[in-house]
């Protein structure tokens, strides 16, 4: 019988918690409704797409290939990135570059983020900081597959 | 024998081997990068210094004879530490381009960095710029800056060669390896080894320029089967992206050290010959121009077609045009079918035309297995077109070499008054679409079997690769159809592999017997 | 005539009301929970761009569910399968003909009561409807064909009647305190006072009562606390093979169940309409004062009145529903057998006694 008190109890504790949550931010969201500004919200959620919510400066999104000075892309096509992609979304073909000192390049860079898992590994072992994936880009969403292939021209662009 | 100790381990070797064979026999590596099993130690590089007990200083692996009882130290505090330096001298001027560089995965240096460096460089100075991308023949790129002059590629051009294009100019600092004359081009048949031989990427190959990196390949020992030498090789094939569809499968092709045969070498035709591997292959059954994927159903029509022939009893007018492109297995098993069980009319031979040798490795023949065939007992009975027009209802034919030799239209007219033809051929050719059964076969890399070389050396091979396709291997087909005809079917279930028909071949022919490894 | 064209202008008035508020119930449940939750809520159905604190939502909600595919599975009893929702729907939409929303209404020497059905047996008329939503529950899980809604069907037919006996009890205490079963007559004895200030509203006489109604009518509603036959999330339930527009109608059942519960509570135990001490020709506070009031401005007060406290408990059972987590069914039955059923005959002879000694 004891028992079933306290439960009894706790369970009005419980709705009264509810109760003052209800009770103190409707305060607030009326206060809000009139005009009175307020350090406190009526509510924790983030109108998302029309307040965008800022990426964190190190977060891992969209990838970018960096360019040389003269607006060739750093790249070397070591495929280091396409070793360690664990995705294997990673895919390049060399060119020869006619600059002895560079002498090889990409013609062709794909990221497939269909499979990327945005691990950023490919950005950790690049040994000519020619990946970066700091675009700060989340919005990934495309109408169809191919548009998430992401080619040379639109990683560099 | 003479007892040693390396690394304080006992270990008894031959008398009058160095060090360096003694320890790797003993597993224990010592690193090198001029040291080469196929010339004399020439003490360069300076990488395989050990540490003797008794010696004053570090001597050289490579070049020093064992003597009774020595103390050997390959791994302590001292030799590491020699070493290190020597890899810190080589790194000096060595430019880190690993990034591009073709050879990066198969690196020596990288590797013995890994193991004994790890250190930042402590130079300062810019590196010394030298000649990069030098063109140094058909299938060879010299980068200077790169040479770590062990001097392997100028011995080889000496001693196996003999044409001696390159040697070492300079002194101190700016050593540098190059050929005597400007331009000069290493233009021998033998030219690919130099990219094999080195130790880091001064001398890279054209074909495998940045077509993919080296740790992606995977590497299958199979025979060369361009010539009737039989080299070793490897090859080395790309196991593929999951996403992402590559062009071909195999990217580079290297020699195995096999002293009987080939020796640390392969001629540069089986070296970049290796495009037949991916392209024009026949990767599908084909039923009069059609497709289908069952293997059992073409066998069962092949024999019923033969089983037809068999009951008329003119089995006579079956003819079979075999290749010396099979192996010693197939050749036997083909032998059993179709001369013993069988009894066929006639039995040809059509191989690919002879070409020239050279006085090295490269044989005229440009089959694998003539002198298989022979040692086998089968004749080289040229096709005679004319037997074929007249006597012939149906036709086997093996290998492309049949469809190379003669023009698509007089083997049409041939097929005229055939009733039934048969093709069994890895590749893709004009008359794939035009006989009535072909069935897709695998070349040498992708199955298993025997070989015997020109000098009558005997080398088993496994597959390198998986088959293509639906292709299938020659032996199993010939096991399957013998099973199919029920002639002799315990036989027939008893080969169930190349090793099994390789035994029953021991049995029964004499040459094969002594032959065994 | 004109009393046939009144008596309709009830009936649409009162059902219009009904449904409408039912409506706002589902938005007002949305924006509840998450004020509750420390959320926003449906804010975004906008009407031509324009955006009133989400209150397009269920209008949109029903858009939705007018256009969604009406699916009938394969080999179920397809006319009952379709009869089903409208039977549960019929019998509750029905019930708020006998909910008193105000007293007499004069206009130009006609006295109309604001209440449509002003029977004798209110009280057993609202029971027996309720009874029969039961039927839309059995038969929409029998109908289905599948063995899981079937369940669900019988495990909801079980609650609802096992609820009922408790809900049919508790209210005997009120009908021997307010001798009557007609709902207006039981208003108005709420609108007495009690020791000459206090209304004399059936809580304060039945407090017993109240509790076991609060809870058995709960039950009756079929939502959180008591949500078996139909857990959204866990249990497959009666209504599991509907969608669209008649799915919609179990929902929306369920809510005017909700209105329904709140109406009763208001008009049973908590002086249906009345204000505390206004009178029919205005306020007489029990210190003295007063305010007269015309007869028009009276009735809106006692129409707002009855709006309020029903909207406060809809806002009670909500706050309950997003509160507690789900009764296990044993639970469940022990809570309405072993429990409620006990105390509601405890208050009945209480009551009696009481009554007894009283006299």
């Amino acid at each position: 019988m004891i028992k079933q008190f306290g439960y009894f109890l706790e369970i009005v504790k419980g709705s009264l918690i509810t109760t003052r949550h209800f009770v103190v931010n409707m305060f607030f969201h009326i206060l809000n409704l009139v005009g009175i500004k307020t350090k406190r919200k009526g509510a924790v959620t983030r109108q998302y797409p029309e307040a965008p919510i800022e990426v964190a400066r190190r977060h891992r999104s969209l990838h970018r290939l960096m360019l040389r000075e003269d607006g060739k892309p750093r790249c070397v096509v070591c495929m280091l990135c396409a070793t360690v992609c664990p995705s294997e979304c990673i895919f390049i073909e060399a060119t020869e570059d006619p600059d002895p000192e560079i002498q090889k390049y990409p013609s062709n860079f794909i990221i497939d983020l269909n499979r990327c898992c945005f691990c950023g590994f490919c950005v950790e072992a690049c040994p000519e900081d020619a990946i970066r994936m700091d675009t700060g880009e989340v919005e990934l969403a495309r109408y169809s597959r191919g548009d998430l292939v992401y080619d040379l021209e639109k990683l560099t662009g | 024998m003479v007892k040693i100790y390396i690394n304080d381990r006992e270990i008894e070797v031959k008398e009058g081997t160095t060090v360096f064979h003694a320890a790797l026999d003993a597993g224990i590596p010592i690193p090198h990068f001029c040291y080469h099993p196929a010339f004399a130690p020439e003490g360069t590089c300076r990488m395989c210094l050990v540490e003797v007990e008794g010696m004053p200083k570090l001597e050289l692996a490579c070049s020093l004879q064992i003597r009774e009882g020595m103390k050997i130290f390959t791994q302590n505090e001292r030799v590491r530490e020699a070493r290190r330096g020597v890899l810190e001298f080589l790194l000096a001027e060595h430019p880190l381009d690993c990034p591009i560089c073709d050879q990066a995965g198969d690196c020596k240096l990288q590797d013995y960095y890994e193991e004994y460096g790890l250190f930042d460089s402590r130079f300062s100075e810019v590196k010394d710029k030298r000649g990069k991308k030098i063109r140094l023949g058909k299938y060879l790129l010299h980068d200077q800056e790169r040479c770590v002059l062990c001097r392997r590629c100028v011995r080889f051009l000496r001693e196996v060669t003999g044409t001696g294009e390159m040697g070492v100019f300079e002194r101190g600092g700016h050593t540098k390896v190059d050929t005597y004359e400007e331009g000069q081009q290493v233009d021998n048949n033998y030219s690919g080894n130099l990219a094999q031989l080195c130790p880091v990427g001064a001398i890279t190959d054209t074909d495998f320029r940045f077509q993919t990196r080296s740790w992606f390949l995977e590497a299958g020992e199979s025979i060369c089967p361009l010539c009737s030498r039989g080299c070793r090789i490897t090859i080395q094939a790309h196991r593929g992206f999951a996403r992402f569809k590559l062009p071909k499968r195999v990217y580079r092709i290297k020699a195995v050290d096999d002293p009987l045969v080939n020796g640390p070498w392969i001629c540069d035709k089986g070296r970049y010959g290796y495009s037949y591997l991916d392209e024009n292959r026949a990767t599908r059954i084909l039923k009069k121009g059609e497709s289908s994927p069952d293997w059992q159903e073409a066998i069962d029509w092949l024999s019923a077609s033969i089983l037809r022939l068999k009951h008329r009893n003119r089995l006579e007018r079956v003819s079979v045009v075999l290749s010396s492109r099979l192996s010693n297995e197939e050749l036997f098993l083909a032998k059993k079918l179709f001369k013993d069980d069988l009894g066929v009319g006639r039995v040809f031979f059509a191989d690919a035309p002879p070409e020239e040798g050279d006085d090295m490795l490269l044989t005229p023949d440009r089959v694998p297995n003539t002198r298989g065939a022979r040692e086998l007992g089968w004749e080289d009975v040229p096709v005679d077109m004319e037997a074929l027009n007249r006597e012939t209802d149906l036709l086997l034919m093996f290998g492309p070499d049949f469809e190379n030799a003669h023009s698509l239209s007089d083997i049409l007219g041939c097929f005229e008054q055939i009733e039934t033809t048969v093709l069994l051929t890895p590749f893709d050719g004009s008359l794939s679409s035009q006989v009535d059964l072909l069935l897709p076969t695998t070349p040498v890399a992708e199955k298993a079997g025997s070989l015997t070389n020109i000098d009558g050396v005997l080398r088993n091979f496994q597959p390198a690769l998986p088959a293509l396709g639906h292709s299938r291997a020659e032996w199993s087909l010939l096991i399957d159809l013998g099973k199919a005809l029920d002639l002799r079917f315990q036989y027939y279930s008893r080969l169930s592999s190349p090793e099994a028909v390789f035994q029953e071949m021991t049995g029964e022919i004499p040459f094969f017997e002594k032959n065994v490894e | 005539m004109s009393d046939i064209l009144i008596l309709l202008i009830k009936i649409v008035a009162a059902l219009v009301w009904f449904l409408v508020l039912t409506l706002y119930l589902t938005w007002l449940e949305r924006k509840e929970s998450a004020i509750m939750q420390d959320r926003i809520g449906a804010n975004r159905a906008d009407f031509f761009g324009i955006r009133v604190i989400g209150l397009f939502q269920p209008f949109a909600d029903a858009i939705k569910m007018m256009f969604k595919e009406d699916f009938t599975p394969t080999f179920s009893r397809r006319f009952i399968h379709n009869l089903a929702p409208f039977v549960a729907f019929f019998f509750t939409a029905v019930t708020v003909q006998a909910i008193p929303f105000g007293d007499v209404l004069r206009v130009g020497g006609k006295e109309i009561k604001l209440q449509v059905l002003d029977i004798d047996v209110g009280i057993l008329f609202i029971l027996a409807m309720l009874s029969f939503t039961v039927y839309g529950v059995l038969l929409s899980g029998w109908a289905s064909n599948s063995r899981w809604t079937l369940l669900g069907g019988l495990r909801g037919t079980a609650q609802l009647v096992s609820y009922e006996v408790a809900l049919g009890l508790s209210l005997i205490g009120l009908v021997m305190v307010f001798p009557s079963l007609r709902f207006s007559s039981i208003v108005n004895y709420q609108g007495e006072l009690l020791f000459g200030w206090l209304p004399q509203w059936g809580i304060l006489l039945q407090p017993l009562g109240f509790i076991v109604f609060l809870f058995a009518s709960l039950a009756e509603s079929e939502r959180v606390p008591f949500d078996l036959p139909e857990g959204e999330s866990e249990i497959v339930g009666f209504f599991t093979e509907y969608s669209g527009l008649k799915w919609g109608l179990y929902m929306f059942t369920s809510f005017m169940k909700v209105l329904l519960i709140a109406c009763l509570l208001t008009t049973l135990f908590f002086g249906g309409y009345h204000v505390p001490w206004l009178n029919p020709d205005g306020f007489h506070f029990p210190w003295g004062g007063e305010w007269l009031l015309p007869h028009g401005i009276v009735v809106l007060f006692q129409i707002i009145m009855f709006n309020v406290k029903v909207i406060f408990f809809c806002w009670l059972q909500i706050l309950i529903r997003w509160t507690y987590p789900r009764f296990r069914y044993d639970q469940l039955m022990d809570f309405g057998w072993k429990f409620l059923v006990p105390l509601s005959v405890i208050n009945i002879v209480a009551t009696a006694i009481v009554m007894t000694l009283l006299k």
